[in-house]
């Protein structure tokens, strides 16, 4: 007995102690999810050349957005539109935002002859199956996809073969597993590995996505924060992004 | 990212947070569910639906009302900013919080149980020596119920371990803080990291078989 609750005590100790203690400098990201290729790239290279180590979160813009609306303890906030930084930077939340990156819609199969048909219309139209969209409450690009959709007219007729992903990853997660035909996803995804394997449509009437990012107010290294968002413009990032399909 | 923060950091974090969680609610709970088996009050059939409500909702409902209960405007998220000066939401003591809610009928109903197991004459020959109700649960009730507190605890240390919805309400997913081990495996399947989903899931397979030997053996006993 005596044995056993000693050995519980040590657990608990163990366990109840801070886990960050001593920990370099850090820094927290909550990005939107199309920007999650480039942006592991980016870090990675980021705390080569500086001490200062990068955590992330991944998720649909309105979803960080709402959540940094509640108090999240993010340092940066990468959203995929321009509003959201902007509301933030209005609310006082939030400092001056700054375009990161320009991405693109594409609508993307994992099988090659999904894209047959010579327009993303086409595809779309001889398209039997599910598709998935990024939810366009809360995801920029789906917002665009809603857009596009609608302004050919194509709503009615493919509304019932519509799946709602959280975000551009899961929408391209959905049509990677086969789940569904087809997915309208951010360019990035079609130079990830598996995108290669499949084939896309570049959706030329949609509008650019302009990215833009801010530092919270409450950021708790606003330093490191600041040199971050430098690098993010810097010409070693803009390569980076370049590679995965960003402007 | 590295072994660390992919795997040890959410492992880690979930043990701890699944051991605070256990700790405070069965401390908590013990005397709760003495009462309910004790005391008669006004009303008690109600509290008692309302305390086992956790167990009838969906995880999301739960996290919503704690949402909004713990957030900035929330009188909960409020008072403990006024007190600590730091918010509740996307915290650790939020997200402990959040599992003690959502935990607890699975703390009360084995204590409950064992509670009612314990022969009233031991109680009666305890009061007739002298002892007071309170020394008479830390000295006669208590010490006859230890297998029922070791269900209860290891049931409410396993529930938090999978708790996963109220979680990522109330937490979000923020890494060393709030990014526990069944977060980190739905992100991992969300960027389609099916390798390190794969181990994670794997990682969590046998602990939650060979705890529920333990319970079993508990409960026969």
């Amino acid at each position: 007995m005596r044995m056993t609750s000693r050995f519980i005590f040590y657990i608990l100790l163990i366990l109840l102690t801070p886990q960050w203690v001593g920990a370099a400098e850090r820094l927290l990201v909550g990005a939107a999810a199309n920007y999650i290729l480039p942006f592991k790239e980016l870090a990675a290279a980021f705390e080569k050349k500086t001490d200062i180590n990068v955590k992330w979160t991944f998720t649909s813009s309105g979803n960080l957005y709402s959540q940094i609306a509640a108090g999240a303890p993010y340092d940066i906030f990468l959203s995929a539109d321009e509003q959201r930084p902007a509301d933030l930077f209005r609310k006082n939340i939030a400092g001056k935002p700054f375009v990161y990156a320009t991405g693109r819609l594409v609508l993307w199969s994992a099988q090659k002859d999904a894209c047959r048909s010579k327009t993303w219309q086409g595809a779309l139209k001889s398209n039997m199956k599910k598709i998935a969209i990024p939810n366009p409450e809360v995801s920029p690009y789906g917002a665009e996809a809603y857009s596009v959709i609608k302004g050919t007219g194509l709503w009615e007729l493919v509304k019932p073969q519509l799946v709602f992903a959280q975000d551009t990853s899961q929408a391209f997660q959905y049509a990677v597993t086969g789940g569904a035909a087809i997915a309208f996803t951010s360019r990035s995804f079609t130079l990830s590995e598996q995108g290669k394997k499949g084939c896309y449509y570049m959706i030329e009437e949609a509008q650019l996505v302009r990215q833009a990012a801010c530092i919270l107010k409450k950021a708790r290294n606003r330093n490191a924060a600041e040199v971050f968002s430098a690098f993010l413009l810097s010409p070693e990032a803009v390569a980076i992004r370049m590679r995965y399909g960003y402007e | 990212m590295d072994m660390n923060s992919l795997i040890l950091s959410p492992l880690y974090l979930s043990l701890q947070l699944a051991l605070v969680t256990t700790t405070t609610l069965i401390l908590l709970t013990a005397p709760l569910a003495y009462l309910l088996v004790h005391a008669r009050f006004p009303g008690k059939s109600f509290f008692e639906a309302l305390l086992n409500l956790p167990l009838a909702l969906p995880p999301t409902v739960i996290g919503f009302y704690l949402l909004i209960l713990m957030g900035p405007e929330g009188a909960a998220g409020r008072t403990w900013e006024a007190v600590t000066g730091s918010p509740l939401l996307f915290t650790f003591t939020g997200i402990t919080l959040a599992s003690m809610v959502y935990s607890l009928p699975f703390a009360l109903q084995p204590m409950k149980a064992a509670f009612e197991k314990i022969d009233r004459r031991l109680l009666e020959s305890a009061y007739v020596l002298g002892l007071t109700p309170m020394s008479a649960f830390v000295k006669v009730v208590l010490p006859n119920s230890l297998h029922g507190l070791a269900a209860s605890a290891i049931l409410v240390f396993l529930h938090t371990l999978g708790a996963f919805g109220v979680l990522l309400i109330v937490g979000g997913s923020i890494p060393g803080e709030t990014r526990v081990f069944s977060i980190a495996i739905y992100e991992a399947v969300q960027s389609m990291n099916y390798r390190e989903a794969g181990i994670l899931s794997f990682i969590l397979l046998p602990v939650g078989f060979l705890f529920l030997l333990l319970v079993n053996r508990l409960i026969r006993r």
